[in-house]
């Protein structure tokens, strides 16, 4: 199962529609604007974007296929994932090794992603330098890295080229943390 | 001779010790991330924007350059060592460039794309500077309603050459103008989508955007993608025979101008000039059987192609201020937070800024070829970098170029929401160019609309009463009737290689996500119907083939 996240036509169709129909609502109830003549209201463009966005997630549901089959890929992931769901993948894509440690893509999608999300949750309590140190030790070694003294080192260094190279270097503050530098 | 003395000008500009090291920096930096597998020019461009703000508007738009060719030439290296494309434009040169190297002339493979991706560079920096300024003194009699068709036409022809289906491009580009949107209104003080979060009141920063969309999101793709470890290639001599070199430079001189005008189009750009070059080569070569094994011509086309087409997508960014591709978008982006509003009249307001990038782009060829041909085995070690260690490094870059923009660990969370946006799209198949122009174009859109009503008296009629503008939105309109009119065509032909050609042109995917797939097997499977249907060239079930991988030019 390497096409995680891969949904129908009719699916993203639904979904966008119902995206569609709360964007619409929320622009006609935006306030008119009285105050001087405008000719264009700041909600007429809205209201064509939610129009256009539900007549085209209408035309999307009447395709046939999913992304499988159209898959003019806007991303490397869908062209090599399209090649593996038809079938005439590469040999080297379905013999590869993938990164991570669980079975499922999807799961491992969504563990990198909280991961990620922590990792952004901590910066200001735990400051740029120990956040990021720990994220990226964590995150190499949990990919499968396995030198760990490496690993430390190279996560480490380049925090801190990048941390003093901001603070120092481009004058923009980072959050430091316990840190008093 | 006019042109002369501005030229000088700006070489006065560009040769500034500081803007030479920047113009260094960029290109190295440029080269390195294009190399890395998934990310190419519009990554590279957003990871170093954070960088750019720092900086004197000129150096930073020179610095920016330096790097959208860098991550083109970049992607180049890891096409020919790997069969593994850094970048969509260079998914061509991988059809010769890969049998070159595994016949073990690596070296010679990579010197080749070096020169060929010079002499494309130069003479397309010679057109842009003869064009630039003719064409901007055209474009200072528009006014907001021409501005307003032009963008539409520049959303409309990315939309139509970002791939096969035209509804997913179009819902793209709709949902980035809803992105642009959010925010307070800028000419009345209504609130519009913010949810009441005082965070939204200034609207989404693009390159949250950008960076969730494209470096983000293909953190997710190689997360989860097979691939084989990297084989290490001998690179063998760099030196190339009086022969070669002669055939290189008369191949290159053609595709260069091939190159630069397809560049010069909006919605065309690398990507589409490279697969042209190719096929359009392999037409004229006496040779052209032989393409796909290792023919050196094979691999000269695409490559100064798509360097030429990169220069030549400055033209409508420099002398209209519209971006005709998702990297000129970012690009434009990156202006307007410097203070510059390209189009007509930066030739006149801020001729350092313009002559400048175009001086530096003269010295950034040279320094291209200058600094690619000795760090070739270091290249090769690069490509080694294992992915584990590289991934969460994207992450950081990511961060810390979102939080040294505007310190908000909200915007941080919204960078990760585009990521997960970005993954999505790409695994269903929608472009993301169109999402980005959009997101770019939309306020501006809406400026130029308001105004030419303004103007008009509220009378819509405007778009369509004033010839300049009626002819962009028909062209427009055009632009998106002419995949239906390719697919019909095909149809009636019965998809020959001779449509093949026209197909890349109409099909390929001008968006930008701009990596390959990593499939580390070889394309000697460019048979004589095409430069088509490599293998890695995108979706098995296109036959077309125009599909490159689905990433997208630049």
């Amino acid at each position: 199962m390497d096409t995680p996240f891969r949904f129908s036509n009719r699916v993203m169709a639904v979904a966008l529609g119902l995206i569609a129909i709360g964007y619409l609502v929320l622009a006609f109830q935006m306030p008119d604007f009285t105050a001087v003549q405008v000719p264009v209201q700041p909600s007429t463009l809205p209201r064509w974007l939610g129009v256009a966005l539900l007549i085209l997630s209408i035309l999307l549901f009447l395709q046939k296929g999913g992304a499988g089959k159209d898959a003019t890929a806007s991303g490397s992931g869908a062209a090599s994932n399209v090649a593996d769901s038809e079938g005439t993948s590469d040999e080297g894509a379905e013999t590869g090794t993938r990164l991570g440690r669980l079975s499922d893509p999807r799961l491992e999608l969504a563990l990198f992603a909280a991961s990620a999300a922590v990792y952004i949750a901590l910066i200001t309590p735990l400051g740029f330098l120990l956040s990021t140190t720990l994220y990226t030790v964590l995150t190499t070694w949990y990919l499968g890295y396995r030198r760990h003294l490496v690993n430390l080192a190279v996560s480490a260094g380049v925090t801190a080229v990048l941390y003093f190279g901001m603070t120092e270097g481009l004058n923009v503050v980072l959050p430091s943390g316990p840190f008093p530098f | 001779m006019e042109t002369l003395n501005q030229l000088f000008y700006g070489f006065s500009i560009a040769l500034a010790p500081e803007n030479l090291v920047f113009v260094f920096l960029g290109v190295l930096a440029g080269t390195i991330i294009g190399l890395l597998p998934g990310l190419g020019p519009m990554s590279a461009i957003a990871l170093l924007i954070p960088i750019a703000y720092g900086l004197d508007a000129t150096t930073a738009m020179i610095m920016l350059a330096g790097v959208y060719y860098g991550a083109i030439f970049g992607g180049s290296t890891s096409s020919i060592l790997l069969n593994a494309p850094g970048v969509a434009s260079t998914v061509a040169t991988s059809f010769d460039g890969y049998p070159m190297a595994r016949k073990g002339y690596a070296g010679k493979a990579l010197a080749t794309a070096a020169v060929a991706s010079f002499i494309g560079g130069t003479i397309s920096v010679v057109l842009l500077m003869l064009v630039a300024p003719q064409l901007s003194r055209v474009a200072v009699a528009f006014g907001p309603a021409e501005y307003f068709a032009l963008m539409v036409l520049g959303l409309t022809a990315v939309v139509s050459l970002s791939g096969q289906n035209l509804v997913k491009g179009l819902i793209a580009a709709v949902v980035g103008v809803m992105i642009a949107l959010v925010g307070t209104d800028s000419t009345t003080p209504v609130q519009r989508f913010t949810f009441g979060l005082p965070e939204l009141y200034e609207g989404i920063e693009f390159l949250i955007v950008a960076l969730g969309l494209f470096a983000l999101a293909e953190v997710f793709a190689l997360l989860v993608r097979r691939s084989q470890g990297m084989n290490a290639m001998t690179i063998g001599s760099l030196w190339l025979n009086r022969q070669e070199l002669g055939s290189i430079t008369k191949v290159s001189s053609r595709q260069s101008l091939l190159g630069f005008f397809i560049g010069v189009l909006p919605g065309a750009g690398a990507t589409v000039a490279s697969f042209l070059g190719y096929a359009s080569e392999k037409k004229l070569a006496k040779d052209g059987h032989t393409f796909g094994k290792g023919n050196i011509k094979g691999l000269t086309a695409p490559e100064s192609a798509n360097n030429s087409a990169a220069v030549g997508s400055f033209v409508p960014l420099l002398t209209l201020g519209v971006p005709g591709s998702g990297t000129t978008a970012i690009l434009l982006g990156a202006l307007m937070v410097l203070g510059i509003q390209p189009g007509p009249l930066m030739l006149s307001d801020r001729p350092e800024v313009f002559w400048g990038i175009i001086a530096s782009m003269y010295i950034g060829n040279i320094v291209l070829l200058v600094l690619n041909l000795p760090l070739i085995p270091l290249f090769a070690k690069i490509l080694k970098t294992p992915p584990a260690i590289l991934l969460p490094l994207i992450v950081v870059f990511c961060v810390i170029g979102i939080y040294g923009l505007s310190f908000s660990i909200f915007d941080l969370f919204l960078l990760l929401g585009f990521g997960i946006i970005g993954y999505l799209m790409r695994q269903n198949g929608f472009p993301l160019a169109p999402l980005i122009l959009g997101v770019i174009l939309g306020g501006l859109m809406e400026r130029s609309m308001r105004q030419a009503l303004q103007i008009s008296h509220g009378d819509w009629s405007i778009f369509l009463s004033q010839p300049i503008s009626a002819g962009l939105l028909a062209v427009g309109a055009l632009s998106l009737a002419s995949p239906l009119i390719g697919y019909l065509w095909r149809r009636r032909t019965g998809g020959n290689a001779q449509s093949g050609a026209t197909d890349i042109a109409v099909a390929p995917d001008a968006d930008a996500a701009e990596d390959a797939p990593e499939s580390a097997n070889s394309v000697t499977a460019v048979n004589s119907t095409d430069a088509q249907s490599a293998p890695d060239a995108g979706d098995p079930t296109d036959s077309d083939g125009t599909n490159d991988g689905g990433r997208g030019t630049s």
